[in-house]
């Protein structure tokens, strides 16, 4: 199993090799595509294997898999797979146009596959310090990758995301440090006194005020790369300014990387405080961001700027569900995670297609998308139908299972919140996305060159709807299962 | 573990370092040069090793030395030496007129930060006549100090020293507060400043040469 773990974390280490071997946009990205698909199939091996045994342990707990970091392994490869697809479409595309360098290119690959291989390394330690480190490592990873376009904004964008970030995971570490601080009392060595494991089994004995202490800067901190509001600022600057195949593993995989750092933090929280303070911080933290989300959806304009404040929103949407707690809400937490991963990716690559097809961001400047190029205008049209919800994909699932959880609870308020909220984000939404998929229009340029780079570009839109479709009328035993068994960890 | 009782002359020594810590960083924030804020970041890093070499001493930890020698080369003359060479003096970058506040309102205001610090911190958490209980409020006053400077400085090399400085306010804590924490770790934090002060001094130019081409171009613009 150990063997696995491995395969994972050096499987988008491919990308950049061939990047340093000088390779060009086409042979980096469709290494990078192999690298991840044996990410991915490594990871759904080990989540096999884990559904039905203890977690991997080693290392002194600086190796520390469970089937919570299964199954948010499954999500984050899944979306590296999708973002290489879009990659090698994009990246090859950019090249041939000349808009960006042949050393532009490689930079990408390295830091493309760096933040991947990183951010998945950061799910499969145990050591919450560790954790730090290279939860901190991806951000700047990916800081290379939103500035990587050169210009002023991307520059600024950049630079207010490496900045912004870098201080909020500070503050996650002197949590970590008051967490440490609050095992004083344990007889366990300095290393298991970080380690996760050891410190949620002796929860019970652990100092309360400095773990509250430590929760709630967690929270602030981790809650900065998951783009909690307020702390949300940088967000919607980088997802704008980022490639597209990167903004989509920015939204989709970062994000998600910095819930799981907080949910371990919630679990040890949980055990030892109950579930009064850390259900109230997440649920201040989660109705903040809902409805920073929503209101800065209704503005017309940048649509990567929409998607990103729709991340926002979601992430803000899962922080409730972990608010609302319970089975229902773990669960709707859990799959809501998921699928937004899936359905987000298939927007930001959508973005992708759309911007180097019409050389611009504006949503104004586009219409009649799916006359002219029926399959991005379909997958643009589909992608936002199950970002918001609608039947029959896999949100609408995690998002009824979520307000179900809120209503189980003791006030209908704030469920019901929740639900004129996502009306609200629905109408914002969808009035900017048909606006821009409907209408009459002439063809634009085809920007790829050789069918090889357009099937790049469509596999993953397709492959990413099917899915939420598939986990909207359907969902596996082997996932339910996998989700079940997390809940256990929490 | 092992406390440092606060009368011991390692306990003093620590006390009195991170007082020094806390006047650098209030040093910074007075400051309006660029080669000042290099300057008073370089020398607070030189106490912070120190302040990790009585800690290193007194529970006779190996790590904790290595950490000082490292605080010292890389914090204390590394990134000084760095930030002068690669930006103060290729961008020529002397006085920072991107200030947001006054002097004297961010000094009140640091002022009410290490009041806050201290009323947060210091009775709730810590048993007394320990030393941590003396500088875990001031590492926690040093953070909020290097916040401050990043949010009232609108200038990219002064938001990088506001980040380093809360940095350190973070190390402070973490050898007073755990002298133990794994080596591995440690080490892990250091490698990531170093890359993110790398990958930052990239943008920093980046951004100023972009800066000083739109102002040229603009220049040209009004000609005639």
């Amino acid at each position: 199993m150990t063997a696995l773990a491995i395969l994972i974390v050096i499987g988008p280490l491919a990308g950049p090799i061939a990047a340093v071997l000088r390779a060009r946009a086409r042979a980096a990205g469709w290494a990078s595509v192999a690298g991840a698909l044996v990410s991915l199939a490594s990871a759904i091996t080990l989540l096999a294997t884990l559904v039905h045994h203890a977690p991997l342990t080693g290392w002194a707990g600086f190796l520390y898999v469970d089937v919570l970091s299964g199954f948010f392994l499954i999500t984050v490869t899944g979306v590296t797979v999708l973002a290489a697809f879009g990659s090698v479409a994009y990246l090859s595309a950019e090249e041939d146009a000349g808009t960006l360098t042949t050393f532009q290119v490689r930079l990408y690959f390295i830091f493309f596959g760096l933040f991947a291989s990183l951010m998945l390394a950061s799910l499969q330690t145990g050591n919450l310090g560790l954790l730090f480190v290279l939860v901190e490592a991806s951000t700047l990873a990916s800081a290379a990758l939103v500035g990587l376009e050169g210009r002023a904004r991307s520059l600024e964008a950049a630079w207010k995301y490496v900045i912004i970030s870098s201080l909020g995971v500070t503050i996650a570490l002197v949590g970590t440090l008051f967490l440490f601080y609050a095992g004083s009392a344990l007889h366990l060595t300095s290393n298991e006194r970080l380690t996760w494991p050891y410190l949620f089994a002796h929860a019970a004995v652990l100092a309360p005020q400095p773990l509250r202490l430590a929760f709630l800067l967690a929270v602030v901190g981790y809650g900065t790369k998951v783009g909690l509001a307020p702390m949300h600022t940088w967000l919607p600057d980088a997802h704008a300014e980022a490639p597209s195949p990167a903004s989509a593993m920015l939204s989709a995989a970062l994000l998600n990387t910095g819930m799981y750092a907080i949910i371990r933090f919630l679990a040890i929280a949980q055990a030892r405080l109950g579930t009064g303070f850390p259900r109230a911080v997440l649920l201040t933290f989660g109705f903040a961001s809902v409805v920073i989300g929503v209101l800065f959806m209704v503005r017309r304009g940048n649509f990567k700027r929409l998607f990103a404040y729709s991340s926002v929103e979601h992430m803000g949407i899962i922080a409730v569900a972990l608010g609302f707690g319970g089975v229902l809400g773990l669960y709707g937490a859990l799959l809501h995670t998921l699928n937004h991963a899936i359905a987000k990716a298939v927007l930001f690559l959508d973005s992708g297609d759309v911007s180097l097809r019409y050389r611009t961001r504006e949503a104004a400047q586009v219409r009649g998308l799916l006359a002219a190029v029926p399959v991005t205008g379909g997958a643009l049209l589909l992608g936002s139908l199950a970002v918001l919800g609608s039947p029959p994909f896999g949100l609408f699932l995690s998002e009824l299972t979520i307000v179900r959880a809120g209503f189980a609870g003791s006030s209908p308020v704030l469920p019901l919140l929740l639900l004129a909220l996502l009306a609200v984000a629905f109408i914002a939404f969808a009035r900017t996305t048909t606006g821009m998929v409907t209408g009459e229009a002439a063809t634009p340029p085809d920007p790829y060159r050789g069918r090889a780079a357009r099937w790049a570009g469509a596999i993953p839109l397709a492959a990413g709807l099917v899915t939420l479709l598939v986990l909207g009328l359907w969902i596996p035993a082997g996932l339910n299962t996998a989700i079940l068994r997390s809940m256990a960890m929490i | 573990m092992e406390k440092l009782s606060a009368t011991s002359a390692a306990g003093i020594l620590l006390d009195l370092s991170g007082v020094v810590i806390l006047l650098l960083a209030f040093a910074c924030l007075g400051s309006k040069l660029f080669n000042r804020y290099v300057a008073y970041y370089g020398a607070q890093s030189v106490v912070l090793s120190f302040a990790a070499g009585v800690a290193a001493w007194t529970f006779h930890s190996p790590a904790l030395w290595i950490l000082a020698g490292l605080t010292l080369a890389i914090k204390g003359i590394g990134i000084p030496v760095v930030t002068r060479r690669l930006l103060l003096r290729r961008l020529a970058l002397g006085r920072d007129s991107a200030i947001w506040l006054g002097l004297s309102t961010t000094l009140i205001a640091g002022g009410a930060l290490t009041a806050f610090a201290y009323l947060v911190i210091r009775p709730q958490l810590l048993p007394h006549g320990v030393v941590a209980a003396a500088v875990v409020p001031l590492s926690t006053a040093v953070i909020l100090l290097g916040a401050l400077e990043m949010v009232v400085r609108r200038h990219t090399v002064a938001q990088l020293i506001g980040w380093l400085i809360a940095e350190n306010g973070v190390f402070l804590g973490a050898i007073t507060l755990v002298a133990t924490f794994p080596f591995i770790v440690e080490a892990g934090i250091f490698l990531d400043i170093a890359a993110g002060v790398l990958i930052m001094l990239v943008f920093v130019s980046g951004i100023t040469r972009q800066l000083a081409e739109a102002s040229t171009a603009e220049l040209r613009g009004l000609r005639g």
